[in-house]
């Protein structure tokens, strides 16, 4: 099939093209430079064209999100739609159910999204439940900051045996990069513990947060993989946090990026930076530590960031950071949900209220946007509310609206959100407003980069046909008064294409696909992936509940994959 | 005043779902509306007229000048009133879940039983059920820590377990017996029983009140003996005669307050000394 989507206003930050009126052209599942006469013409007159969007981090599929329905039914009731001759239903607001999840994003012009913490033990009911997400491409991050045997590696500071088990871990459970979180701190938490710091140890493995993070780094660039380590650093959401993330960042400075891995430029991606930028010492005294960290990035270019922008609604906190969600609770009062993940890592999960006059949430509000705007380089940071975990990601268009109007923000500063939010941060001296372009840098360039994706996130001829349009004019329009308009047109697509097909169109959503998860399969380490599976075995035959057969994920768990072949 | 009688000429063994026959959403209705109308039945909806003769006399200007009148058998009939701000709702037979659920305003009379989750959420209104309920009357949503907020629910007869569970506020009254945990996790708001308590009535309860009349049988350990109190006044209404007060639930630092009348429990109060008539005894006792 071929298609013309004529006259549109397109931004494509990746081939630098900023509001020009021109066509994008469609064969089958591709963009191409030119079709034949037989092509379907799509009249996008005036609507802005992008590519569809890349969702960096958010937690869609998995155990935790299932625990979260199950025990969040209050949540889910919420959203309820009956079903149609195209749709399932749907329900769920923080915690949509896996249907709902696939149409929202769709409708959001949304076409790929980063699940970001699988626990390789839990790895195949993630997978079954990617399977059952509709309409985007989902790969999945495997979480490795708090396992058993790479904690050993890192004290011994063997990076050549973590690096055979990382690409043996990724092709067990189908992943597609390394992810971090509170390294050696959730493992802490099953002796009741935390760690404070990057130069705390994990109780009874004598290895600092700091050592893990560098071993996984210098493993995550030996082997070349497509993404950076991915992490969530110490003291998440601790007033007086700033410190700990400037340290995580230094604490890779000085590793080389692999050659192989041509698309990024970063070495760390950090996740949720507005729960690691907190000043003070309490939160009676808290205030933003947003300008010594984007000081840093600006000046760094060696770490990425996404967001993790506070919404302002009642959502569900869920994370491998068990220690914190525990701090919650007890904050809170709230009921509370608590994992152990054997060997592995942990999970919490919590109910969360961000309260627009509630002072906290205000700040937290406060200093995800002034993160946005203090980055000057916006290839470095990307939008994400850490879904659900500081709000859903159907809030996506009501950020943008945020950041492309001064004046909107003022408004809630002044009539809508605690004082904290204009007394604690440096918002409101930020005048800065994000335009068209920033917003598919952010939301799309970005984040696609950032993940070694060199298929989607722009519309090169050759890349996958991932395109949405939005009702909106660029040229009658002036977001910084019209922040409303802004969000009720990015909140439903005029269409979304993914893979060449029509999903939404005339903000309908008349089809549904397949979803596709992506996972990485490193090459040329066989040998001493071999070796490493020998040399732990004991070990995991003694403390795994679960048999060495059992735990892959075999094919028939990802029905319809793309594999990234990553050679040696 | 518009008046639409619903006489039941068939029963479904799957429940009608009644939240959108509701006064704001029907007020203007004609006969003719209705005969097109197809209500929700499991995961279908048939016309309502299958199911009930329906007459419509009179007219509104608003759901405030309604009256709906339910005959028949309404066992499989749920949500009736769920979420109506005004109006009025007569039913004439035992009705399914939800009466009366997320209701504002308005008021609904249910001659006979209810089934569980009577009221649930309601922030405004009266509801008026003659017969018992069943679990969770004026309750959370499963799940949700946030039940009943306002309004007044009257059971006549006895209710079943859980009543005003996260009660945030408004007036639950039941005239009959209630069973386990009445009250559980309530943060605000007034329970009064005038029956007998099977056990732990108030669990987890962080604030409001509990009045039970009647006798109970056991108390949580998580209340602390006040002492006794006479005539006292709670949430504004004076209650008559002597009644023994505990604070709790003390583990989770609850500052809710339990009033049992002093002369059908008396035998609670003999673990705190010895009782007379005028049950001095227990007053120096607290002093002490």
């Amino acid at each position: 099939m071929e298609y013309i989507l004529k006259n549109g206003i397109v931004y494509d930050p990746a081939n630098g093209i900023n509001g020009e009126k021109m066509d994008i052209m469609i064969k089958d599942d591709i963009i191409v430079d030119s079709v034949s006469s037989n092509a379907q013409v799509i009249d996008v007159t005036d609507k802005v064209v992008m590519p569809s969007g890349v969702d960096p981090h958010a937690h869609v599929a998995g155990p935790k999100l299932v625990v979260g329905r199950l025990y969040r039914p209050e949540d889910s009731r919420r959203g309820v739609t009956q079903k149609t001759n195209v749709l399932r239903s749907e329900s769920g607001f923080s915690i949509p159910s896996c249907p709902a999840t696939g149409y929202r994003y769709s409708r959001l012009g949304y076409g790929t999204v980063v699940e970001a913490a699988m626990p390789p033990l839990e790895a195949k009911h993630t997978h079954e439940e990617i399977a059952t997400i509709p309409n985007i491409d989902v790969p999945a991050l495997s979480l490795f900051g708090n396992n058993w045997f790479v904690m050993e590696y890192a004290k011994e500071k063997n990076v050549d045996d973590l690096a055979a088990f990382i690409s043996t871990w990724l092709k067990l459970s189908k992943g597609y990069g390394v992810k971090i979180v509170n390294p050696c701190g959730s493992e802490a938490w099953g002796w009741g513990m935390n760690v404070h710091g990057v130069n705390d140890k994990a109780p009874y493995f004598d290895v600092t947060s700091k050592e893990v993070i560098q071993a996984l780094a210098k493993a995550n660039e030996k082997l070349g993989l497509p993404h950076s380590i991915h992490i969530h650093p110490n003291d998440l959401g601790h007033p007086g946090n700033t410190p700990t993330t400037l340290e995580t960042f230094d604490a890779v400075k000085n590793i080389k990026k692999s050659a192989k891995a041509s698309v990024r430029d970063q070495v760390m991606h950090i996740c949720h930076l507005q729960f690691h930028a907190y000043g003070g010492n309490s939160w009676k005294d808290a205030d933003s530590g947003a300008k010594e960290i984007t000081d840093y990035i600006n000046k760094n270019d060696h770490v990425t960031c996404d967001i993790g922008q506070v919404t302002l609604d009642e959502t569900t906190t869920m994370t491998a950071d068990a220690p914190m969600e525990y701090d919650l609770f007890k904050l809170s009062g709230l009921k509370w949900a608590n994992k152990d993940i054997e060997c592995e890592t942990a999970a919490g999960i919590i109910p969360c209220i961000y309260a627009p006059k509630a002072p906290v949430s205000s700040l937290q509000w406060a200093i995800g946007l002034e993160l946005f705007l203090r980055i000057e380089d916006l290839w470095k940071v990307c939008l994400t509310t850490d879904h659900p975990n500081a709000g859903p990601f159907i809030r996506y268009p009501r950020i943008m609206s945020w950041l492309m109007s001064s004046d909107r923000r003022q408004e809630m500063m002044d009539n809508e959100v605690h004082k904290w939010a204009h007394k604690r941060t440096g918002l409101p001296e930020l005048d800065r407003c994000y335009d068209f372009y920033d917003i598919a840098t952010i939301s799309r360039a970005a984040p696609a980069k950032i993940h070694g994706f060199a298929d989607r996130g722009a519309l090169t001829p050759g890349y996958k046909a991932d395109i949405a349009v939005y009702d909106i004019n660029p040229n009658d329009i002036d977001p910084n008064r019209e922040s409303a308009a802004i969000e009720e047109g990015f909140n439903v697509a005029l269409y979304t294409i993914k893979d060449g097909q029509i999903l939404v169109k005339d903000k309908e959503i008349v089809k549904v696909k397949e979803s596709q998860n992506i996972w990485v399969n490193v090459k040329g380490y066989e040998n001493e992936e071999q070796a490493v599976v020998d040399k732990i075995m004991p070990f995991f035959n003694q403390y795994y509940s679960v048999k060495w057969e059992n735990y892959p994920v075999h094919d028939h768990y990802v029905s319809n994959p793309i594999r990234i072949d990553i050679e040696r | 005043m518009k008046t639409i009688t619903f006489d039941q000429i068939k029963t479904s063994s799957i429940a009608l779902e009644f939240d959108e026959v509701i006064p704001d959403n029907i007020y203007t209705w004609t006969e003719q509306d209705f005969a097109k109308y197809e209500v929700p039945i499991g995961n279908s909806r048939f016309p309502i007229t299958d199911y009930f003769d329906i007459t419509v006399e009179g007219e509104a200007e608003g759901p405030g000048d309604v009256k709906m009148v339910l005959n028949g058998d309404l066992n499989r009939v749920k949500y009736i009133g769920c979420a109506m701000t005004n109006g009025e709702i007569i039913c004439n037979g035992n009705v399914d879940l939800h009466v009366g659920a997320e209701m504002s305003g308005g008021h609904i009379k249910v001659y006979g039983n209810a089934a569980a989750h009577a009221g649930r959420e309601m922030s405004g209104g009266i509801l008026e059920i003659t017969g018992n309920t069943k679990e969770f009357t004026g309750a959370s949503y499963i799940g949700e820590w946030r039940g009943m907020t306002g309004g007044e629910i009257i059971v006549y007869g006895n209710a079943g377990k859980q009543c005003g569970e996260c009660l945030t506020g408004g007036k639950i009254r039941v005239k009959g017996d209630c069973d386990i945990l009445a009250g559980i996790h309530m943060t605000k708001g007034l329970i009064e029983i005038d029956g007998n308590v099977n056990r732990w009535p108030g669990g987890q309860m962080k604030n409001g009140n509990i009045v039970i009349h009647g006798k109970l049988g056991r108390l949580l350990e998580g209340f602390v003996f006040e002492g006794v109190v006479v005539d006292p006044t709670v949430e504004g209404e004076d209650f008559k005669g002597k009644f023994i007060k505990y604070t709790g639930d003390i583990g989770l630092n609850g500052k809710g307050s339990l009033y049992l009348g002093a002369e059908t429990n008396r035998e609670k109060l003999s673990e705190y000394g010895e009782i007379d008539d005028e049950y001095t005894s227990i007053r120096e006792y607290r002093n002490l």
